[in-house]
C-alpha cells in the first residue's frame, strides 16, 4: 500500500509537469494550428538557465527560477517573431511551420549540448527530507512540482477565462481573421501566447530536472505531452491536462510495479492504444473546417 | 418515386446553441437544374457541406439514388456521383490547371499500385486516354491555353471555371455549384450563363446551383425551379416569377419596412 | 580509394531514406522526425534474414523493407483514421521511432530475463529468447556478413530513383500532391485519404528499411545508437534543403550532406546547429529548397532539347 501511495504522488507530481507541457502545447496549436517543436529546447533552455543561475550565479532557487522563465519568454517570444510570424503572415502551410519549428529546436538543442555537453546534471537544490505521513515516504520536491504546476494551471485558467487578453486568445484560437476584425491584436496575442509556453517549459523544465536530471535532451518527453493532449482531445485545455494526469499516474505505477525500463515503451503503447479505440479522442471537440 | 436522384428529409443541423438549417426537405429528379438563393448565413453552402458529408447532420435523412449517404465519407459520396465546387475556391494551388483537372478522373486510381511502380500497356493507355479526357473539359470551359499555369496564377474568374472543370472530372450525376459567378461583372456572368447551361445540356448532370446574382439564377432555371432558404430554413420554392414576387422572400432580403 | 568508396555507400545508402523521406514529406506533406525508426525495423530484420535464416541478400533487404513497411502501420493507420486536431501522426513518428531504439536497447536484457524464466509470461516467449540476446542491445548486433559495396549501392539507389520517380508520376503520386496542397478538397474530389497516406508511409518507410539493412551490411554490426533523432533530422534535412516534391533536389542534398560533415570534421559539433538555422532561413526565404516542385520531367529535357536544335538550326542558316 505505501509503495501504491508513493507511485501515487510520484505520478501526480509527473502527470502535473505534463500537464503544464500539454497546456503549452495545446495553446499553441488551438490558436496557430502547428506543432511547436521548439518547446522540447524550450524546456530544456529553462531548466539549464535556472541550473546555470544556481551553479554559476550563486543565486537563490526562486530568483534562479525567475531568472530562468524571464530568459526563456525571450526566447519564446523571439522564436514567434522571427522565425514563426514571418510565416504566419505569408499564409504558410502547417508542413513549412513544423519545418521551421524543427529547425529551432535542433538548434537550441545543440547549441545547449555544445556549451554545456551532454552529461547528466544534478539540479542544484538540496535534497528536502522527505515528509512522512501514515508512515509513507512522500517526496517534498513532488508535493511542490505539483501544487506549483497546478498553481500555475490555475493561473492561466483565470488569465484566460477572466481577463480581457485572455478572452482574446480564446477568441483568436477559434478564428484567427474574425478576432482580428473584431479589433483583437494579433500581434500582442501573438507575443502573449509565446510568453505563456516560456513560462510553462520553464517551470516544466525546472522541475523535470529537479525530479531526474538536467540534460540537453531532456525536451524529449514534451513528446509525451504532446501526445497525450492530442488523445485528451486538443481544442479542450482541461483534456489536455485530464490526458496528462492519466498518463503521468499510469507510467509511473508501470515504473514502480513492472520495470522504469519499459515506462515509455509503455507510455507510448497507451497512446496508440487509446487511439484507435477513440479515434476522435477522449474529450476532444472537432475542428471543422470551413468550407 | 423510384427516379427522384436526390431525396433530403428533414435535414436539421445545430452547431452549439445555433440551429444552421432547420427540416429542410426537397427532391430532385436525373437531369434537374434547381437554384438555391437566400439572404447571407442562410445555410445555403451548409446543405452543400450536408450531403457531401463534409459535416455530419444532427437529423434528416440525405438519400442519392434511392439509397442514404448519411455517414459516408467524402470520397465515397464523391466516387458514387456527387460532386462540387467550392465558395471559397479550393484548387490545389501549386498544381497545373492541367493537373488539377486530371485529378479528378483518377482521384480514385484506375491502375493497380504495382502498375504504378512498373507502368504495363494498359496503365499507360489508361494514361494517354485520361490526358485526352482532361483537355476536352478543359476546352469546354475555355481553359486550354491556360492548361500548363500553376492554379494559384490563374484570374479569379478562371479559377472558378477550373473548379467546374475539375469537379466535372469526377464523372458526377449530382453536381453542386457554390455560387461560380462570385466576384464577376455582367460579361463574365453572360459568358459564365452560357457556359452552364452548355454543362447542362451536354452533360446532363442533375444540378444545384448555389447563386448570389440574381439574373444568373432567374436565367438559368427558368425551366426550372428555385429553393429560398432563409435563417436556415425553406422560405419558398417556385418559379423565378413566383419567387421575385414572393412577398416573404421579399420580406428576407430586404427585412421589415420601418414603421415610424 | 576506400575512403572514396566509403562516401559513395553511405552517401548512397542516405539517399535511398532520404528518396523515403521525399515521398511522404515532399510529396504528400506529412511531417517526420522518425524515419531512424524505420531504418532501424528494415536493417535489423534483414540482418536477421541472413544472418539466422539465410536468406540470400537481396530478398533479405526486400523483406527487411516490407517489414518496416508494415510496422509503419502501426502509427499510421489509427493517425489516418482519426480526425484528431494536432499533428498526431508527425509526433507519433517521433514517439514511434524513440519506443523502436528503446526496445532494440533492450534486447539483450529482455532476451535475458526470458532465458532465465522459470515461469509466467516468459514461458510462451521462450523461442525468442536467444534470438533477442543476440540483437545485443545496446552492445549491438555483431558480426554482420558485409555484402554492401559501391556497385551493390549504386545498384541500389538507381533502382530506387526509378521506381520512386515511377511513383510519385502515378496516380498515386499524384493523389498525394494533391493531398500535399489541400487535404480536404483532395477529398472531396474522391481522393481516400486513409488508403493514400498509408500507401504513401508504406513506401516511404520500405525505402528506410532497404537503407537500414544496406547499412547492416555495410558496417557489419547494427546498433540502435545509429538510429538516432540526429539521423532522422538529417533525413528531413536532406529533403528541406533538396526540395519539396522533388527527387532530385534529395537525391542531390542526400549525398552532400554526408560528403560535407567528412569534409568539415571540425566543424561536426556545430552541424546541427547550423542545420537548425538553415531549416527557418530556407522556409522563409526559400521554402521551396534548393529543386523544389522541379521534377526530373521529360517535358522539360524536350523542351530545353528543342530549344538546343533550334539553336543549331539558326546557327546554320546565318
Amino acid at each position: 500500500m505505501e509503495l501504491f501511495i508513493q507511485q501515487l504522488v510520484s505520478g501526480i507530481s509527473i502527470g502535473a509537469i505534463y500537464s503544464l507541457l500539454a497546456v503549452g502545447y495545446a495553446l499553441v496549436y488551438s490558436v496557430y494550428n502547428f506543432t511547436n517543436w521548439a518547446f522540447d529546447g524550450f524546456m530544456a533552455f529553462g531548466a539549464f538557465m535556472g541550473f546555470t543561475a544556481i551553479t554559476s550565479f550563486f543565486m537563490p532557487f526562486w530568483l534562479a527560477a525567475l531568472f530562468s522563465i524571464i530568459l526563456t519568454v525571450i526566447l519564446s517570444v523571439g522564436t514567434e517573431k522571427l522565425a514563426y510570424s514571418p510565416l504566419r503572415v505569408r499564409k504558410a502551410p502547417r508542413l513549412f511551420m513544423m519545418i521551421s519549428a524543427m529547425g529551432v529546436n535542433l538548434a537550441t538543442v545543440n547549441i545547449i549540448n555544445l556549451v554545456y555537453g551532454g552529461v547528466f546534471r544534478k539540479f542544484p537544490i538540496d535534497t528536502l527530507q522527505p515528509i512522512f505521513i501514515e508512515g509513507v515516504s512522500i517526496g517534498r520536491m513532488d508535493l511542490m512540482a505539483g501544487g506549483i504546476s497546478f498553481g500555475v494551471l490555475a493561473l492561466l485558467w483565470v488569465f484566460l477565462y477572466r481577463t480581457k487578453w485572455g478572452l482574446g486568445i480564446r477568441a483568436s484560437s477559434i478564428d484567427i481573421l474574425t478576432a482580428s476584425l473584431m479589433g483583437i491584436n494579433n500581434n500582442a496575442v501573438a507575443i502573449i501566447v509565446f510568453a505563456v509556453t516560456g513560462v510553462l517549459s520553464s517551470v516544466a523544465g525546472i522541475f523535470y530536472g529537479i525530479k531526474y536530471a538536467v540534460f540537453p535532451m531532456m525536451g524529449i518527453v514534451t513528446i509525451k505531452a504532446m501526445i497525450a493532449s492530442i488523445v485528451g482531445g486538443l481544442g479542450n485545455l482541461p483534456a489536455a491536462i485530464v490526458g496528462s494526469m492519466i498518463l503521468g499516474i499510469l507510467e509511473t505505477m508501470v515504473s514502480g510495479y513492472i520495470s522504469s525500463t519499459y515506462r515509455d515503451l509503455f507510455s507510448f503503447l497507451f497512446l496508440i492504444i487509446i487511439l484507435l479505440f477513440f479515434p476522435n479522442g477522449l474529450m476532444g471537440k472537432s475542428g471543422d473546417e470551413k468550407l | 418515386m423510384s427516379d427522384e436522384i436526390l431525396n433530403v428529409k428533414n435535414l436539421t443541423v445545430d452547431f452549439g446553441g445555433v440551429r444552421a438549417v432547420n427540416n429542410v426537405s426537397f427532391v430532385l429528379e436525373p437531369g434537374e437544374f434547381v437554384g438555391l438563393i437566400g439572404p447571407n448565413g442562410a445555410g445555403k453552402t451548409t446543405i452543400f457541406n450536408l450531403i457531401t458529408n463534409a459535416i455530419k447532420p444532427t437529423a434528416g435523412e440525405i438519400n442519392f439514388k434511392g439509397k442514404s449517404i448519411l455517414g459516408k465519407s467524402p470520397d465515397r459520396i464523391c466516387q458514387l456521383g456527387i460532386s462540387r465546387t467550392f465558395q471559397n475556391i479550393r484548387l490545389f494551388p501549386q498544381m497545373t490547371a492541367y493537373e488539377n483537372v486530371e485529378l479528378g478522373f483518377h482521384s480514385a486510381p484506375q491502375y493497380s499500385l504495382a502498375e504504378a511502380f512498373v507502368r504495363t500497356p494498359r496503365a499507360r493507355r489508361i494514361e494517354i486516354d485520361t490526358r485526352k479526357k482532361a483537355m476536352e473539359l478543359l476546352e469546354m470551359v475555355n481553359l486550354k491555353e491556360h492548361s500548363h499555369a500553376r492554379a494559384s496564377s490563374l484570374p479569379y474568374g478562371l479559377q472558378r471555371r477550373l473548379e467546374m472543370a475539375r469537379a466535372m472530372a469526377t464523372n458526377p450525376e449530382l453536381l453542386l455549384l457554390d455560387e461560380p459567378a462570385a466576384g464577376m461583372n455582367d460579361d463574365e456572368c453572360n459568358d459564365l450563363i452560357k457556359l452552364i447551361r452548355e454543362i447542362h445540356t451536354t452533360k446532363g448532370y442533375a444540378m444545384i446551383m448555389i447563386e448570389h446574382h440574381m439574373n444568373v439564377v432567374m436565367d438559368l432555371c427558368r425551366d426550372s425551379r428555385i429553393y429560398v432558404l432563409n435563417l436556415g430554413s425553406l422560405l419558398a420554392v417556385g418559379t423565378p416569377t413566383e419567387i421575385q414576387s414572393n412577398p416573404d422572400v421579399i420580406r428576407a432580403y430586404l427585412g421589415e419596412p420601418k414603421h415610424d | 580509394m576506400g575512403y572514396i568508396n566509403t562516401i559513395i555507400i553511405l552517401g548512397g545508402i542516405n539517399i535511398i531514406a532520404a528518396l523515403g523521406v521525399a515521398i511522404l514529406t515532399g510529396y504528400t506533406g506529412l511531417f517526420t522526425i522518425g524515419h531512424a525508426g524505420f531504418m532501424a525495423l528494415g536493417g535489423y530484420m534483414s540482418a536477421i534474414f541472413v544472418k539466422e535464416l539465410g536468406v540470400p541478400f537481396p530478398i533479405a533487404l526486400l523483406l527487411g523493407g516490407t517489414f518496416a513497411g508494415l510496422c509503419s502501420f502501426i502509427i499510421g493507420y489509427p493517425a489516418f483514421r482519426s480526425e484528431l486536431r494536432g499533428d498526431y501522426f508527425a509526433v507519433a513518428t517521433l514517439g514511434f521511432s524513440e519506443a523502436t531504439r528503446l526496445l532494440l536497447n533492450n534486447t539483450r536484457s529482455l532476451g535475458e530475463s526470458i532465458n532465465a524464466a522459470e515461469s509466467g509470461i516468459g514461458m510462451a516467449f521462450k523461442f525468442l529468447g536467444p534470438l533477442l540476446v543476440k540483437l545485443g542491445g545496446v552492445f549491438g548486433y555483431m558480426s554482420l556478413p558485409s555484402p554492401t559495396n559501391v556497385f551493390v549501392v549504386v545498384v541500389a539507389v538507381i533502382l530506387a530513383l526509378f521506381f520512386a520517380h515511377m511513383f510519385v508520376t502515378s496516380q498515386y503520386g499524384k493523389n498525394c500532391i494533391a493531398i500535399s496542397q489541400d487535404e480536404v478538397a483532395a477529398q472531396m474530389m474522391g481522393v481516400n485519404l486513409l488508403k493514400t497516406k498509408m500507401i504513401a508511409l508504406f513506401v516511404s518507410a520500405f525505402y528506410a528499411g532497404v537503407a537500414g539493412g544496406l547499412m547492416a551490411f555495410y558496417f557489419a554490426y547494427l546498433t540502435p545508437s545509429f538510429f538516432t533523432i540526429t539521423k532522422s533530422s538529417d533525413l528531413l534535412a536532406a529533403v528541406v534543403f533538396g526540395g519539396i516534391q522533388s527527387l532530385i533536389g534529395p537525391v542531390i542534398t542526400g549525398f552532400v550532406l554526408v560528403l560535407f560533415p567528412e569534409l568539415l570534421r571540425t566543424f561536426a559539433e556545430w552541424r546541427l546547429i547550423i542545420y537548425g538555422f538553415l531549416f527557418v532561413i530556407v522556409m522563409i526565404f526559400r521554402p521551396q529548397g534548393l529543386l523544389g516542385y522541379v521534377e526530373m520531367n521529360f517535358y522539360f529535357a524536350r523542351v530545353w532539347w528543342n530549344k538546343l536544335r533550334r539553336r543549331g538550326q539558326t546557327s546554320q542558316k546565318g
